[in-house]
């Protein structure tokens, strides 16, 4: 018997060694940890356990059968995360640089799997050259079975991406079809086709880090929700943003008090906003204000700046915020607003996180690009998922609420259960300038002074129009409320809204205008 | 001196482009390069106006120029605000995508810019 666990012992040693000191050296020179590293940085100490380790590839072509590979190039498991359990996959950098093989795939669908039946959030860790070519269209039908899995699972569990490495071709569709990618600066690419192969087909010279480095994704494409300095600082973002979320989609997110006072009044919060309605303001100002001890964690902080999308607590019970954001494009709606705010909608409806609206918008915003871009069903997107949404939503007009504009950001139409405004508000079909153009033509042209008139008008339409009341009077606004009391209200207005049921007409799924 | 064929609706065009040594190269060096090769409107069109084109400010969104606070040869840092763009019912605050020097103005307070339109050039 001593001798067999003594074989035992030494098999785990193997395994647990990876690709070897000297690969393990060239991972840490370039700034990156190893799998189970990074693994063990993620998850409570003594927590991990490892499964599948002795998993072995069966390819014999091409020299594959002369090939060892430790634990096939993944390592997967479960652990806690803050005393919550998470799955994790992460990719073996160091074992013939992380390919995905048959079996390489057969260990992350596992961990798939077994997350789903428990209902606990997967944690996928990218690090890896690719498909593994000798295994041919065994490596392909591996990325297919993930892929399946994703979208199995998408809505039923939070997936969590995070790409510390190379994570190209097939690969990047995985993260793709998950509900967060989290990049890390400098080690982390993403992209469909490499700069070797751009180069021989369009000619064009790109490095890695100009095509699908983290900045790019971040601030162009899209692709990254979040990204960070370096592999530590990751690993921190991915736990924060688990302390947001429940397990699956069927419990709720944890309630976490934090000894903030839901009825805390806001005394300096009128300042933040400027008396011209046409000054620019930051948001994120009001936002850390409103919830629980100014903290909330930002997704995709760096595209479509125009809206803001973030995670806080209210009353220790996490939220889920879409804000129009003045500062940036005057807070305009257009075509990368949609789809952000739209996704970030649909997740948080999909497992259980309130939704919280800041209006402050002129509207969608015109021109040439947009309207041949498909604003219009990129737009809709924003109108679908407000719609669709089911768990409680709570609406503050800040400023400006023109038009579809108005209807898109959770009006009462959309099912907001809740909509409060400030005094400030002015909830219109469009703004004053316009409007008394239009309506007041005739009165204008005809006029001895024309400027004067458009001005008297203008003012008319401003003083009747241009505030919150006459939409109160019809009750689409709720309540007209004093900034200070916003926090107060808001909090009270979710603790009534806990047991909100809406039952809808079955269907296999609607057809969300993607 | 390099030679392409590109094909652009059917029609072809032989376009030479030349890699002019000397000006400033870090800043984008393939978003120079590749515009010729895939833009239909101007097949033959030569690399020149995108060597600057990293340092242009340009208009996010159709407005009208209310006013400049920089002038020309004034250093700025990456988001020092350089002018206010009235647009969609707002000031919007124009900063800088990154630190330079004001190398030209080509709007003036007043002026209605349409989306891209270049506004200001940093160097």
């Amino acid at each position: 018997m001593e001798k067999k666990i003594k074989e035992l012992e030494a098999r785990r040693e193997r395994i647990t060694a990876g690709g070897g000191e000297k690969r393990i050296a060239a991972q840490h020179q370039k700034g990156k940890m190893t799998a189970r590293e990074r693994i063990l940085t993620l998850l409570d100490p003594g927590s991990f356990i490892e499964l599948d380790a002795f998993v072995e590839h069966r390819c014999d072509d091409l020299g594959m059968d002369r090939i060892q590979a430790p634990g096939e190039g993944v390592v997967i498991g479960y652990g806690m995360v803050n005393g919550r359990l998470v799955y994790v996959f992460a990719q073996d950098f160091t074992v013939i640089g992380g390919s995905l093989g048959e079996m390489h795939a057969a260990k992350i669908c596992k961990a798939m799997d077994m997350a789903v039946k428990v209902g606990a959030p997967i944690i996928g860790i990218n690090d890896s050259g690719g498909a593994r070519i000798q295994e041919g269209v065994d490596a392909l039908s591996g990325y297919g079975d993930i892929f399946y899995r994703n979208t199995q699972a998408s809505g039923v569990i939070p997936q969590i991406s995070v790409i510390m490495g190379p994570c190209a071709g097939g690969a990047v569709y995985s993260p793709a079809l998950t509900d967060f990618v989290f990049m890390t600066e400098k080690s982390a690419n993403m992209f469909i086709t490499g700069p070797q192969v751009i180069k021989a087909v369009t000619g064009e010279d790109v490095s890695a880090e100009t095509l699908g480095g983290a900045t790019v994704h971040m601030e162009q494409s899209g692709v990254a929700h979040c990204s960070f300095p370096n592999e530590n600082a990751t690993i921190e973002g991915i736990k924060k943003l688990l302390s947001f979320l429940p397990q699956n989609n069927i419990e709720d997110s944890p309630v976490i008090a934090n000894g903030d006072d839901p009825a805390r009044m806001l005394a300096d919060l009128a300042d933040v906003i400027p008396d011209s309605p046409n000054k620019p303001y930051d948001i994120r100002e009001v936002i850390s204000r409103i919830f629980d001890n100014g903290d909330y964690f930002e997704i995709q902080p760096l595209y479509a700046k125009n809206i803001v999308t973030c995670f806080a607590r209210l009353a220790g019970r996490s939220v889920g915020i879409v804000a129009n954001q003045p500062k940036e494009l005057a807070g305009v709606l257009d075509i990368n607003a949609s789809d952000k705010a739209s996704r970030f909608i649909r997740f948080c409806d999909a497992f259980n996180i309130p939704l919280v609206t800041l209006t402050d918008t002129a509207g969608y915003l015109p021109g040439v690009g947009q309207e041949h871009g498909g604003v219009i069903r990129h737009g809709a997107k924003l109108l679908y998922a407000y719609s669709e949404a089911s768990v409680p939503k709570l609406t503050v007009i800040i400023r400006k609420a023109y038009g579809g504009a108005y209807i898109a950001m959770c009006s009462k139409h959309l099912g907001a259960d809740q909509v409060f405004a400030w005094p400030s508000a002015e909830i219109a079909v469009m703004g004053p300038d316009g409007a008394a153009n239009i309506i007041f033509k005739k009165e204008i042209e005809e006029s001895a002074d024309p400027a004067a008139t458009r001005k008297e008008k203008i003012d008319e339409y401003k003083e009747k129009f241009a505030n919150p009341y006459k939409a109160a009077v019809r009750g689409y606004v709720d309540d007209v409320i004093a900034p200070a009391e916003t926090r107060r209200r808001l909090s009270s207005a979710l603790a009534m809204l806990l047991g909100k049921r809406e039952t809808r007409v079955p269907r296999k799924h609607g057809n969300f205008p993607v | 001196m390099k030679k392409y064929k590109v094909t652009v609706n059917g029609q072809q065009y032989d376009v030479s482009v030349e890699e002019l040594g000397g000006v400033s190269a870090p800043l984008a060096p393939t978003a120079a390069a590749a515009p010729p090769l895939v833009s239909p409107a101007a097949p033959a069109a030569p690399a020149a106006p995108a060597v600057t084109g990293s340092g242009t400010i340009r208009a996010p969104m159709p407005g009208t120029v209310i006013s400049v606070r920089v002038s020309v040869g004034q250093a700025v840092k990456r988001g020092d605000v350089i002018l206010i763009l009235e647009a969609m019912k707002m000031e919007n605050e124009i900063c800088a995508t990154m630190d330079g020097v004001v190398s030209a103005l080509r709007v003036q307070a007043g002026a209605s810019v349409n989306t891209g339109d270049p506004m200001l050039d940093l160097a």
